[in-house]
């Protein structure tokens, strides 16, 4: 038996470096897809361990999950691409919420953003809405939807709209009580091929909408939605429930039907606990798939959180498509960390 | 004739669950359904196989030389993976080590993956009998971890590379899997090179016993050659057991290994 010589060495650094490599690759082969290995790193050398580790799972198709000081977890296979999982109309910026103000003539008792008579306007402005749906339709965002408050408080609602139809398919959401006189012809200027008229309406009678909204309310929502027939808009119906109301819907959808309503335009949702309802469904950013909302104050996570600070996200408007792919990346961040404490949730 | 084909597999992974259910999902929807049982080595399923319980197995070439032996030939294999038609072993040492051939290891230290793993322990031995290598010439190190899955596991080459950056053998034995796992001395060019690569040789192959008709055989083979890559349901079981596409088994590629057994006496039953 020769004596073997000394082989040359190459530097210390990097065996060190790949032996972090073979422990992935031993420890990644006893989990099973979707499960995490965690290694140890020696401190002298975890730069190059670290380096070396991102190479290696842009290679095999793995993903470094977390680096601590002294270990390293990395998934076998690589996390879902959160945005992959939803629908593509749920995908932030596929449509853009703008609120055209925040005063109202109606003080409704679970209003998300406390709208009222007495709520200041706070107007986003003829100039940056038109801003707004030039750089929508630039971000390739599909839909503008505009709400209050309630816009037709507004004397240049037809010019606000125009901007915005002029770009893109639009949606006007109101409670369809203002629908007379110079607001009616405002209405009436408008693009009927490109905007939808969204009018809020609770209930199939009188009583649990003017509840909410006010006596004599409903029936001149209903009234409302009658006028923007006759004037030619298609027109959705928006209700809100309180949760215990939402297995009571078939009465609801047959009213609507009697209006002319089609089904696919009868939109019932949850009643969320913002704003000035005392009660509700509780939405974060953590439960909240985000649409992008667009106010006077900047840009928020979702139209129904868009008068409060655990929402905001920047109170920089434009560009827009900055705006979107901030919200697109928040996203991102929050449903990984979201998964990442699922996997550490002990069951007992 | 509508019986689930029952295939045995051995358990090298937890990864090993979800092929097989995601095999029996594909299979269920065409006329050859099937099950799986899985075994903890492939002494245990060649017997299973060979005594009727199971239809076909899912063997290492190891495991197939063996039913091969045990059986007077009278198996047949069915189909490999594309992979196991061109598997290799690779002789690799730390970067700058100076190896240039299998007749460099002389005098020097030799690792090698488990006894009965054919690319990391049996087929390297027979290689370097090929170029004139004898017992003596080379200090080998056995690293016999996972006995009984036939180097499946990858564990033994990884300790054989753990033992060459902690310089305690000069050179390792590994499959040509192993290797590209670590990135082929690309991903840490400093850290280790190849040397020697082997002819390719064949792997993995299912494996019937006579008593499963020609016939049914046939039909259950067609299904499974149907599997395609680019259809995104049969996709992540066949990322998961390595391979692109199902083909029929290249039987010559076998004759390295039967020659290993044959030379170095191996046990029957591994």
């Amino acid at each position: 038996m020769v004596t073997p010589t000394s082989p040359v060495s190459p530097s210390v650094a990097e065996p060190t470096a790949m032996g972090v490599v073979l422990d992935l690759i031993e420890g990644i082969g006893r989990v099973p897809r979707g499960g995490t290995v965690t290694v140890g790193l020696r401190q002298a050398h975890r730069a190059a361990a670290l380096g070396l580790v991102a190479a290696w799972c842009a290679a095999s198709g793995n993903e470094i999950v977390v680096a601590e000081e002294t270990t390293l977890t990395v998934r076998h296979g690589r996390t879902p691409d959160p945005l992959a999982q939803l629908d593509p109309a749920q995908r932030p910026g596929s449509r853009v919420w703008v609120y055209t103000n925040f005063d109202c003539n109606l003080a409704c008792d679970y209003c998300c953003v406390r709208s009222s008579p007495k709520a200041e306007r706070r107007a986003i402005g003829a100039d940056r809405l038109q801003q707004i749906a030039r750089e929508a339709a630039d971000a390739g965002v599909g839909e503008l939807i505009l709400t209050g408050g309630e816009p037709f408080l507004l004397n240049d609602l037809d010019d606000l709209v125009k901007s915005c139809t002029d770009a893109l398919p639009t949606t006007l959401l109101t409670n369809g009580m203002l629908f007379r006189g110079a607001r009616l012809e405002r209405l009436r200027r408008m693009d009927r091929s490109r905007l939808t008229l969204q009018v809020s309406v609770d209930s199939a009678t009188p009583a649990i909408h003017d509840s909410h909204r006010g006596t004599g309310s409903w029936a001149k929502a209903v009234s409302g939605i009658r006028i923007a027939h006759e004037e030619g808009f298609r027109v959705k119906v928006a209700a809100t429930l309180p949760a215990d109301q939402m297995h009571e819907l078939d009465p609801f959808h047959v009213f609507l039907d009697t209006l002319g309503i089609s089904r696919e335009d009868q939109v019932i949702r949850a009643l969320a606990h913002r704003g000035v309802a005392d009660s509700g469904i509780e939405l974060t950013v953590d439960s909240l798939i985000p649409e992008v909302t667009i106010t006077a104050d900047g840009v928020y996570w979702h139209p129904v959180a868009a008068d409060h600070d655990d929402q905001f996200v920047t109170r920089d408007i434009f560009p827009l498509a900055d705006a979107i792919a901030e919200i697109t990346r928040r996203f991102v961040a929050h449903r990984r960390a979201a998964d990442r404490a699922a996997e550490w949730f002990p069951c007992a | 004739m509508n019986a689930p084909l029952v295939i045995g597999s051995v358990a090298y992974s937890p990864n090993v669950v979800p092929i097989w259910e995601g095999l029996r999902d594909y299979f269920a929807e065409t006329t050859t359904p099937i099950d799986f049982v899985l075994f903890s080595n492939y002494g245990r399923q060649v017997d299973a196989l060979i005594s009727g319980s199971l239809d076909l197995a899912w063997n290492t070439n190891l495991a197939w030389v063996r039913t091969v032996a045990q059986t007077d030939g009278a198996c047949r294999a069915l189909a490999s993976r594309d992979t196991d038609l061109v598997f290799k072993t690779v002789f690799v040492a730390r970067s700058g080590s100076g190896f240039t051939s299998l007749e460099s290891l002389r005098g020097r230290r030799l690792v090698l993956g488990s006894r009965d793993s054919a690319q990391a322990a049996i087929l390297p031995i027979h290689f370097l009998r090929e170029a004139g290598l004898g017992e003596g010439d080379v200090s080998l190190t056995r690293i016999d971890s996972d006995v009984g899955k036939h180097g499946d596991t990858g564990r033994s080459e990884l300790d054989a590379l753990r033992a060459v950056l902690d310089d305690r053998a000069d050179a390792a034995a590994i499959g040509i899997n192993t290797w590209n796992a670590i990135g082929r001395g690309e991903l840490l060019p400093g850290a280790f090179e190849s040397f020697w690569t082997s002819p390719e040789y064949s792997h993995c192959n299912f494996t019937a016993m006579p008593s499963l008709t020609i016939e049914r055989a046939d039909l259950w083979v067609a299904n499974l050659l149907a599997m395609d890559w680019q259809n995104p349901q049969h996709r992540p079981i066949m990322e998961m057991e390595g391979l692109q596409a199902w083909v029929p088994p290249r039987l010559e590629g076998y004759s390295s290994l039967v020659a290993a057994v044959s030379e170095q006496r191996i046990a029957p039953r591994w």
